[in-house]
């Protein structure tokens, strides 16, 4: 009997360089878990990432200004903040992706300063006259202010909510898999996790880009994706197993379902990425690092459910034989 | 046959049914998209008061609506959360520094009455027992020479306060303190029985309007100190409407020129599936209903890419179905069923995380998790139901004559795997005849 699809052409050997795909995401993840690492020694909040004033509370004003902003520009404002009195003012600004012209928001300056337990009016007032002193066009556009304590909860809410998540998909996939897919599956998440986390880590350290209580939405969102890439492909493995298992090897069915769905995997994640690309490039600024996040986590589940979920699933496979016949020899 | 005629007709009736809705009901946007004011309170005690009852927060609460509504902008709302804190949240408000003044004040009215020396003088002030708990109304008003001033009328146990006050203390002067500070200290001409007082200072019209509003409003029982905000101005707001609505337009549209270019026929059908999803969808959002907010609208064009995914998953195996030979009918059969377990586990865990996102996420991300669930409920749904319909009725059955219309090769056909092996099998949960 033949499988055509056992020897076809346009085949990627999943198994054959399993040492290469694990390779590539270690290459991957390494960097990012040292951007990890190093950022707790550095930061002050000793996080591994460079995170917001949802966390750490803060004031964050925002003020939209319709011309353009020099780099000169951005110290004097600071200058001037710190004149008046406003605490360790970092400033950013923020460029809105389109350039139609019925957006009159060309530029967005972002202050952020320490969250005043009494006289936040102030604070705003004062920043806002310095503002406008330099800008005055400039518009108050947002403001975005958290109590340190509630940060604190928040986190610790995010942290229970994920490792929940995390926990009800080991139930599920070893119910209607088996543990050893269910605990694979979730090493795949993590793959994609750290790759993820560690990327805006980097871009913490090197950028300064912040992470928020939407970054914590993204990541459960990527963790979704995750899984549902991953049991795609196992779905599959499930199913030949039960045809095949008697004419061809583990490694063989495990290669054979990769393949089969691999059409599957890049065009859903191509459907994906051209919606998340058309909300990054022409989407609103305030969810571009969201979206951002999920660009990211969707690369990184499609790599992981071609190329690392199914290396280790046979890599288990493996070692669960050669344990059966070390037990059965001795 | 009569089957799929009968489902094709309702599937047409439920989008007429969303088409309708969509048109009738209004959704409402969140604050980030409309502009306005999100704001968390905490209850703070005091040296007096040392522990937070719900007596309290319901006093805070009655205390901080009235003041809401005195505002005067429509859908506001003030709701308790946890033990000691309250949520508000103000849309469409033009100045966000209002919300912030007028939210955080104590409100507390007190009339000190003088404490003299020997010789006469006002050594300090004293509490006097009459306060903003005391009045009636307060309004805005003008003394003669026109400037701004805020006349008192007080209620009638305040209005003997005031005139006892006012008999006793004759020709000295007593203070009116608002929020712990002296704003006003008349001398007493003589005594007031009417029960009117007036307040005069250098106040701007704006300035006694909110004296007046926070005093009608009512005090707050507890002091509260504003412990989160998030305000978005009205320009920020629109612009990111309008950017969303683009975005996910043009996302769409890629989408569905991909899924033609690719899967040719199948491709056009899973697109109609795409609009009666969408429809569905902004149907449900709208009877719920399920405030859209900027994560909302990016779950929702999220889960326009997720949802295409069934449809890929069902023409991938459809195709590998018609490669091994089969024919039209089968072929698309059991191209449903056996995608539809990886279709099902892979949206429940989909939707078991956002279970858990919804139970214990904050607001924002709430919304989230709920556009996320139904898009992926719906998803399954308009995938099983409305592809598989239009696929059987377009396609019909026999063998496929036209390869091209699936994208595929005629040397493709008959070249995969033996058709012997790919017995159908039932889906354990299928909805499949």
């Amino acid at each position: 009997m033949s499988y055509s699809v056992f020897d076809a052409k346009r085949y990627i050997d999943v198994i054959k360089y399993r040492w290469l795909w694990l390779a590539i995401s270690f290459i991957f993840i390494f960097p990012g878990i040292v951007a990890m690492l190093w950022s707790m020694k550095v930061y002050p909040t000793h996080t591994p990432l460079l995170v917001g004033i949802d966390f750490t509370g803060g004031t964050i004003i925002q003020y939209s200004v319709n011309k353009e902003i020099s780099t000169n520009e951005i110290g004097k404002i600071r200058l001037d903040l710190t004149k008046n009195n406003i605490e360790n003012p970092v400033i950013q600004v923020l460029k809105p992706t389109t350039t139609d012209n019925s957006s009159n928001i060309k530029n967005i300056i972002s202050v952020k300063t320490k969250f005043s337990e009494n006289g936040q009016n102030e604070t705003i007032d004062k920043v806002t006259e310095v503002i406008q002193a330099d800008y005055p066009n400039s518009q108050l556009v947002q403001v975005n202010s958290v109590g340190p304590l509630l940060g604190k909860q928040l986190f610790i809410n995010s942290l229970i909510a994920i490792s929940l998540a995390l926990l009800a998909i080991v139930i599920y996939l070893t119910i209607r898999f088996h543990i050893e897919f269910a605990i694979v599956a979730c090493l795949a998440l993590f793959h994609d996790v750290l790759l993820t986390v560690g990327v805006f880590s980097i871009l913490g350290l090197v950028y300064g880009v912040t992470v928020d209580s939407l970054f914590i939405t993204a990541i459960l969102t990527v963790l979704g994706y995750s899984v549902n890439n991953t049991i795609v492909v196992f779905d599959r493995v499930r199913e030949n197993l039960k045809f095949y298992s008697k004419k061809a090897t583990y490694d063989e069915i495990v290669n054979v379902s990769v393949n089969q769905t691999l059409a599957r995997s890049i065009n859903t994640s191509l459907t994906t990425l051209l919606t998340l690309g058309s909300l990054y490039f022409l989407g609103g600024v305030t969810t571009k690092d969201f979206v951002l996040v999920l660009i990211i986590g969707v690369i990184a589940g499609t790599y992981s459910s071609i190329f690392f979920a199914n290396t280790l699933i046979a890599l288990w496979n493996e070692i669960q034989n050669k344990n059966k016949t070390k037990h059965s020899e001795a | 046959m009569r089957n799929k005629i009968i489902m094709f007709w309702a599937i047409v009736i439920i989008t007429i049914i969303s088409v309708v809705i969509i048109k009738v009901k209004p959704i409402p946007l969140g604050l980030d998209l409309v502009g306005g004011s999100r704001i968390v309170l905490e209850a703070q005690t005091t040296d007096t008061i040392s522990e937070i009852t719900q007596d309290m927060m319901d006093g805070l609460k009655a205390a901080l609506e009235n003041r809401v509504n005195a505002m005067g902008v429509s859908e506001t709302m003030v709701q308790q959360m946890g033990d000691k804190r309250l949520l508000i949240e103000i849309p469409n408000i033009s100045d966000p520094k209002l919300a912030r003044e007028f939210l955080g004040e104590t409100a507390e009215l007190e009339f000190k009455k003088p404490i003299l020396d020997d010789n006469g003088n006002v050594k300090g002030w004293e509490p006097s027992g009459l306060s903003g708990e005391d009045l009636n109304k307060a309004q805005v008003g003008t003394d003669a020479a026109g400037r701004w001033l805020i006349s008192l009328e007080f209620n009638g146990k305040g209005a003997h306060k005031f005139a006892k006050l006012t008999r006793e203390f004759k020709g000295f002067p007593i203070a009116i303190y608002f929020n712990g500070e002296s704003v006003s200290e008349p001398v007493v001409q003589q005594e007031i029985t009417g029960g009117n007082a007036q307040i005069t200072g250098e106040f701007t019209h704006d300035e006694a309007k909110k004296v007046v509003d926070l005093l009608n409003a009512g005090a707050l029982p507890v002091p509260a100190e504003i412990i989160e905000e998030n305000t978005v101005g009205p320009t920020l707001g629109a612009d990111s409407l309008h950017k969303s609505k683009t975005a996910g337009f043009i996302g769409i549209i890629a989408v569905m020129l991909f899924m033609i270019v690719w899967y040719r026929v199948p491709g056009l059908i899973a697109n109609i599936a795409l609009i009666v999803y969408s429809l569905i969808v902004f149907a449900i959002f709208k009877t719920i209903p399920v405030t859209l907010t900027l994560a909302g609208i990016a779950g929702f064009i999220l889960s326009i890419g997720m949802a295409v995914d069934a449809n890929i998953l069902i023409f991938e195996r459809t195709k590998e179905e018609l490669k091994s030979g089969r024919t039209l009918f089968t072929a698309i059969n059991s191209g449903f069923d056996r995608a539809f377990t990886s279709i099902f586990d892979s949206n429940m865990s989909t939707i078991i995380i956002c279970a858990i996102l919804y139970f214990l996420g904050s607001n924002i991300v709430k919304g989230f998790a709920l556009t996320l669930a139904i898009g992926v409920i719906v998803s399954m749904f308009s995938a099983i139901t409305v592809t598989k319909n239009l696929m059987h009725l377009i396609f019909g059955t026999g063998q496929l004559k036209y390869p091209a219309l699936f994208g595929l090769k005629e040397s493709d056909i008959n070249e995969a795997y033996e058709a012997s092996e790919t017995k159908r099998e039932k889906a354990k949960f299928g909805v499949l005849d």
